[in-house]
């Protein structure tokens, strides 16, 4: 019974101190729910990234010449092919076609159709179209993305494409991919092999790289000798190397952010100082008449700290709600850029819903210790005030 | 700039570990004008004044206290997750073995939380004594705490600042799985005389408690948390794994094996921890904290959770690994 008073009154407190509770509460939550929004945005691309690469080829070779990337002769599928252990291979032409104006660009993937699909991504797409047509005629399939801006040039259904040898080729928009492929998909243009290589101007002999998948991942390693001891001038990139590409720019990009926040960070630890260290006569009356009832030092303390903590946790909530709004009703407007900014095509994500624990208890550490390393001295202070002359 | 201090959990670590040591550096300039200006028979103004600040240095401790574990399960999560960002690293052994800092820093996290809990014991003892009776030693404690705090946060520092991304560092397995034919348990024990000392320790520092010999309760059970540690890593954690060659204290916090290592260690730590406050306290102050029956029920949680893996084992599969 006494437990349940003690809550009453520490209730009834919270509803008296409400002005002053408002502007903690305020400022708190919205210091969550930057965090918030920055830690959901960057695990959910995480996430879909690795979805991704889930369904990548295990290893991608290139011929490499000086540092640059150069075609490959079709011949040496033959070889690799030769190696045991290797499940597929599968030549591929791509690369990045400019449009007119020369600053934007869409990438051209070129598929074989005869051959097995070694993206298991690119397998989902291509289940539902009728290949034999998609092939006989010269057509194209397009991401969200680069449909937007052929529609916003009145390219409605075809684009003539102008091939390094100055021809034009015109090229159907066969079908759009959905926005939920955005990310990955968003600026893509996918054709047969042979139109990739006439738009992109590869020889008829030559490949821009091989995508392979070898099926025991213990054999990696000793895959990846044998190919780099069958050629001289060969670059192999395996899935591994991708994946860590690619958690390092995004831890890259998350960490800069939280260096940077943490200048916002002291600023809000200060501005609670303040706020806990202006003491009203109110208040220090309170505490007189607390103490003067037989509370000790350490009762008021424990009272005044249980107070601020629910306005913590409230506004901890409040916070994390709101960026998950933000982030996955609404998409995070602004604050995405950070992650994708990108000049080109305009990207439109949709992010998926992915919310860790790991995520939500990082966001509560980083804020709930500096919350109370900031207040505990001024709690302390404000528990020691003398009530004699506080009732004077 | 090293890629690990970009990774957004060890900066929140850092940082929260930074807050807390500025906490206790306050903490250490108060402790030390009190420990210079008390004496507990003046009247004067300033030593009432003493009293109420000394509460400062009691508010300080308990959220350091509570933020330090908190942190040392942040902390394994922490290297947990780098393993996928440190080449060769599989779980959280290999990155903590990443540089010979890591190990150090582990043990000194845990000794810290138990000085402060010590502290926090004997604190409440000299409250409720009314005239502070162990005051000077109580602030001498913190003193020795905050000496490690230091250290700790240097090490901290050292730990992260040096983890090489680039360099292979070796799996759980390596570390502690094969070792040639080589007997990693201590004494030249084998698995059958260390469960029998495991087994035999428990209820030793069970039974001492109840016929109140402390010494015996302190040594043993010093020694069953040496031996529980071989005994988890070499034997109960393979039926954790489900597989006799892996060994590894640090894989058993993975969401794979449902984050039982959190509870585990966890349980045995704190339990062992309170029995040895317990006993100290009995022991050197001649006081009883009412403590023994909790430690008591923790390690007791420990032996069961280790024994029910084994035993669902083998009534599963009617074999031993």
């Amino acid at each position: 019974m006494r437990n349940s008073l003690y809550f009453y009154y520490l209730t009834l407190n919270l509803f008296k101190d409400k002005k002053k509770l408002i502007s903690t509460i305020l400022i708190s939550s919205i210091i969550i729910f930057l965090l918030s929004s920055i830690f959901f945005i960057q695990d959910s691309i995480k996430a879909s990234l690795k979805s991704t690469i889930k369904n990548q080829p295990d290893f991608i070779i290139q011929k490499n010449r000086g540092g640059r990337q150069v075609d490959l002769p079709l011949d040496w599928i033959d070889k690799i092919s030769q190696i045991y252990g290797v499940t597929s291979i599968t030549p591929r032409v791509y690369g990045r076609y400019y449009f007119e104006d020369k600053k934007k660009w869409a990438l051209i993937i070129g598929v074989d159709f005869l051959e097995d699909i070694s993206n298991k991504e690119l397998e989902k797409i291509f289940k539902d179209i009728n290949l034999k047509e998609f092939i006989k005629g010269s057509n194209m399939i397009v991401g969200s993305e680069v449909y937007s801006y052929l529609k916003s040039h009145f390219y409605n259904k075809d684009y003539n494409f102008l091939s390094p040898n100055g021809e034009f080729i015109k090229v159907k928009i066969y079908k759009v991919l959905p926005k939920e492929l955005a990310l990955n998909y968003g600026n893509v243009i996918i054709t047969s092999l042979d139109l990739a290589k006439k738009i992109l101007g590869v020889d008829e002999d030559k490949i821009s790289d091989i995508a392979i998948n070898v099926a025991n991942k213990d054999e990696w390693a000793n895959i990846e000798d044998k190919l780099n001891a069958l050629f001289y001038d060969i670059l192999v990139v395996s899935k591994d190397d991708i994946k860590r590409a690619y958690d390092n720019i995004f831890n890259f990009k998350g960490g800069i952010f939280l260096s940077l926040f943490l200048i916002t960070l002291t600023t809000f630890m200060l501005i609670l100082y303040q706020r806990y260290s202006l003491v009203n006569l109110d208040e220090k009356k309170e505490i007189a008449i607390l103490r003067s009832l037989g509370w000790s030092v350490k009762d008021i303390l424990k009272f005044k700290l249980f107070e601020s903590l629910i306005s913590a946790i409230f506004a901890f909530l409040i916070g994390v709600l709101s960026a998950y709004i933000f982030v996955f009703i609404f998409n995070a407007p602004i604050l995405k850029d950070i992650f994708l900014g990108d000049s080109n095509l305009k990207n439109s994500v949709i992010f998926i819903r992915v919310v860790d624990f790991s995520t939500i208890a990082t966001i509560f550490i980083l804020f709930i210790i500096p919350f109370i390393a900031s207040i505990l001295i001024p709690v302390w202070k404000i528990a020691i005030s003398s009530p004699k002359e506080a009732l004077k | 700039m090293s890629e690990i201090l970009l990774n957004s959990k060890v900066i929140v670590y850092l940082l929260s570990e930074g807050i807390l040591y500025t906490l206790s550096l306050i903490g250490f300039l108060v402790a030390i004008y009190l420990l210079k200006k008390w004496d507990f028979s003046s009247f004067s103004e300033l030593q009432f004044r003493l009293e109420e600040i000394a509460y400062l240095i009691v508010t300080l401790i308990t959220f350091i206290f509570l933020a330090k574990v908190g942190l040392i399960f942040y902390f394994i999560f922490t290297i947990d997750a780098l393993s996928l960002q440190v080449p060769g690293a599989m779980c959280a052994a290999g990155v903590i073995s990443a540089n010979s800092y890591g190990l150090t820093l582990l043990a000194i996290k845990l000794f810290i939380i138990f000085g402060l809990l010590l502290w926090i014991f004997i604190n409440y003892l000299d409250l409720e004594a009314k005239n502070y009776p162990y005051f000077k030693l109580k602030m001498a404690l913190f003193l020795v705490v905050f000496l490690f705090l230091t250290i700790e946060l240097t090490l901290d520092f050292l730990y992260f600042l040096n983890i090489d991304t680039n360099r292979p560092v070796s799996c759980c397995s390596t570390l502690y799985g094969q070792l040639e034919g080589a007997n990693p348990l201590p004494f030249g024990l084998d698995i059958k005389t260390l469960l029998i000392l495991f087994y035999s320790l428990y209820f030793v520092t069970i039974f001492s408690l109840f016929f109140r010999q402390y010494i015996i309760n302190l040594i043993a059970t010093a020694l069953f948390l040496y031996i529980s540690y071989y005994s988890v890593v070499y034997f109960f954690g393979t039926y954790i794994y489900e597989l006799p060659t892996h060994k590894c204290p640090f894989c058993m916090f993975a969401k794979e094996y449902y984050y039982i290592g959190y509870l585990l260690w966890g349980t045995l730590f704190l339990g062992a921890f309170l029995m040895l406050i317990n006993s100290l306290i009995a022991l050197f102050l001649k006081k009883d904290i009412k403590l023994s029956s909790f430690a008591q029920l923790l390690i007791t949680l420990f032996v069961i959770i280790s024994t029910l893996y084994v035993a669902i084992y083998y009534f599963k599969n009617g074999v031993f690994l």
